[in-house]
């Protein structure tokens, strides 16, 4: 395999996306290239994620520079599979956006936006350079406000204003944070990085850098004190693309997290891992209370991603191979079933008209086929077996109780009921209300289409949740990999071969 | 130098957080200016301390030089920035004319009514 094969993932999508530009006027055949695309970028990803798990990770200096002086890509197993992620969350909600809107109607701008947001994705996955990353976070995050904004009407517009907002702050603080590892380290070398701080472990410098970091990715991933831009932000976009950020955009803050704590920074730091839990339950309970509060589909599903987002974080936290390896298990199983979720609320407000669970009703006399699908998608995300949520809580509760973290534990059972109740509460308002009050559509046949690709989804997620064995023995080996500091450092500087 | 700069950078930042939690449109988009230019002069603090460093143009003879990289870093973020806050300008003018206000708080507002649209 040729390691330049790892330019992929970041210039396929920008290339669709200038191509898709050139097109203008929204037209068929946008569609169909930005759909192959897609299916390519699926298939390079499945490639490379295969490599990582048989071979070393793969490096490549780009513009010919070796690591330290230049750029590097790096993809080891963690990178392979949260590429393989992206792609199939970014091809499962372009098919949802084909199947929602005809061409006509569609903006012209939003199928190169959602592919220059993918490249940006994609890149924060595969770089080994801490400016690089800020890089791949800013191309991420310019498009995802102009996705935002591209279709918000008049007034869901003033909710973009916050999410701006915060994300600027987080990414000033970043700029501040890569200065920080200049001056520090004398490099933005993830692996350099890694070799000097480990000298410098325990010292009062290396913590605040490690605090800042916390900051700054723990907003991105919408953690406890931070995360009141995100449940206000998501509903007001378009189905599709609400998949999509659900998917992708906050776990892109738990992979960074899993890889400068788990990798760039030494291992032995318990306060700050201590810290990191707690906020985890933090954001668990809180996130799950909102969720309970709220009586629209997606304003209760944006408020779940913020309690899932809490485990995954509690396993970082608990800071062991097996921890980190539930955590990785849980992004999986996360990203697959969230994004179906979001694809079910969007059917089922093109079926109602709304989304509001007091007008919506009598889904599951008409439509059976999509209360299965939500049904799967629900009683997996609050964690019953044998479904894929299940196995991800079960290795996190183990894991707490193996270290007599009480509380912590509790607080994850208690989230997981809530989930359920609140699932219940959707599940009663859409599927089961005698009626809905305007009627349900089931003339307007895009619901067809778009069931087919949730349920596509969901037969992804019931193999992850039936093949676990598999699932967990590639977590395990990128928990490994990626606890595996000094051969990580030896590969980034032995000269990207 | 060092101390100069770092309570340059100490005042920017300040000033840019006192700015960003005022209610007024105009003054968080200069708190947001403010603060992307004060992490700028951060960066640029992070090359050390330039007495008796020339410049980082390679010619032959001369002395130690300044380090070049948090530079390049600086301008990329200038870039970055500068697009950023292109689009916070356009996207608080665009709140400004649909919602009819200027002012964060009372955008927020929980009982604000959906203005009534003016038929033209």
């Amino acid at each position: 395999m040729n390691a330049s094969m790892i330019v992929l993932p970041v210039a396929l999508p920008v290339l669709t996306a200038l191509i898709a530009l050139l097109g203008g006027r929204p037209k068929t055949w946008r569609r169909w290239l930005v759909g192959i695309s897609a299916t390519i970028q699926l298939g390079v990803a499945l490639a490379l994620a295969t490599c990582a798990y048989q071979m070393p990770p793969q490096v490549l200096g780009l513009g010919g520079w070796a690591a330290p002086y230049g750029i590097v890509l790096v993809v080891d197993l963690l990178a392979g599979i949260m590429l393989v992620l992206s792609s199939i969350t970014a091809l499962g909600a372009l098919l949802f956006g084909f199947a929602e809107l005809p061409v006509k109607v569609e903006n012209p701008l939003r199928l190169p936006l959602v592919q220059f947001l993918i490249a940006g994705i994609n890149l924060a996955f595969c770089t080994g350079d801490l400016f690089n990353l800020f890089v791949a976070f800013e191309v991420m995050l310019i498009a995802s406000y102009a996705l935002l904004t591209l279709e918000a009407d008049d007034w869901d517009i003033k909710q973009a204003f916050p999410y701006l907002a915060m994300n600027l702050v987080g990414s000033t603080l970043f700029l501040v944070a890569a200065g920080l590892a200049y001056g520090m380290f004398g490099s933005l070398n993830f692996a350099q990085i890694a070799e000097r701080s480990t000298e410098m472990a325990g010292t009062p410098q290396l913590t605040v850098f490690a605090l800042l970091l916390l900051f700054v990715f723990g907003m991105k991933a919408g953690l406890f004190p931070l995360f009141y831009w995100l449940p206000n932000s998501y509903p007001i976009l378009p189905n599709p693309l609400a998949a999509l950020y659900a998917g992708m955009l906050t776990k892109v803050g738990v992979y960074v997290l899993l890889r400068i704590f788990g990798q760039v920074l030494p291992p032995d730091m318990p306060l700050l891992h201590t810290l990191m839990a707690w906020m985890a339950a933090a954001t668990m309970i809180f996130g799950v209370l909102g969720a309970v509060s709220r009586n629209f589909i997606r304003s209760i599903l944006s408020f779940h991603i913020l309690s899932q987002i809490g485990y995954m974080v509690l396993a970082i936290g608990l800071f062991t191979p097996y921890a980190i390896a539930a955590a990785i298990f849980y992004v999986m199983h996360h990203i697959i079933v969230k994004s179906t979720l979001f694809m079910v609320g969007g059917t089922v407000s093109a079926l109602n008209h709304t989304d509001d669970l007091g007008k919506t009703g009598r889904l599951w006399l008409l439509t059976p086929v999509l209360g299965v699908v939500f049904l799967f998608q629900a009683l997996s995300l609050a964690g019953l077996p044998p479904l894929s949520g299940f196995w991800g809580k079960y290795m996190i509760i183990v894991e707490g109780i193996r270290q007599s973290e009480w509380v912590l534990v509790a607080c994850a059972l208690l989230a997981g009921v809530l989930t359920l109740f609140s699932m219940l509460k959707i599940w009663n308002g859409a599927f089961w209300a005698p009626k809905a009050q305007d009627g349900v559509y089931l003339e307007d046949s895009r619901w067809k289409p778009m069931t087919a690709v949730a349920a596509g989804m969901t037969a992804l997620s019931i193999v992850i949740g039936l093949g676990a064995e598999f699932f967990m023995r590639v977590s395990f080996e990128a928990a490994r990999q990626l606890m595996d500091r000094t051969a990580y450092i030896q590969y980034l500087l032995g000269g990207g071969s | 130098m060092m101390w100069e700069t770092a309570i340059l950078i100490g005042l920017l930042f300040g000033a840019a957080c006192y700015l960003i939690l005022q209610a007024s449109f105009v003054r968080i988009l200069f708190g947001f200016i403010l603060l992307s230019n004060a992490a700028n002069i951060f960066l640029l603090a992070m090359s050390g301390s330039p007495d008796g460093k020339a410049s980082p143009i390679v010619q032959e003879g001369r002395g130690p030089m300044v380090d070049p990289l948090p530079q390049a870093l600086i301008l990329t973020a200038i870039v970055i920035g500068f697009g950023v806050i292109a689009y916070l300008v356009i996207l608080l003018y665009r709140t400004f004319l649909d919602q009819r206000t200027a002012n964060a708080c009372e955008l927020f507002e929980t009982d604000r009514k959906r203005p009534e649209r003016e038929l033209s």
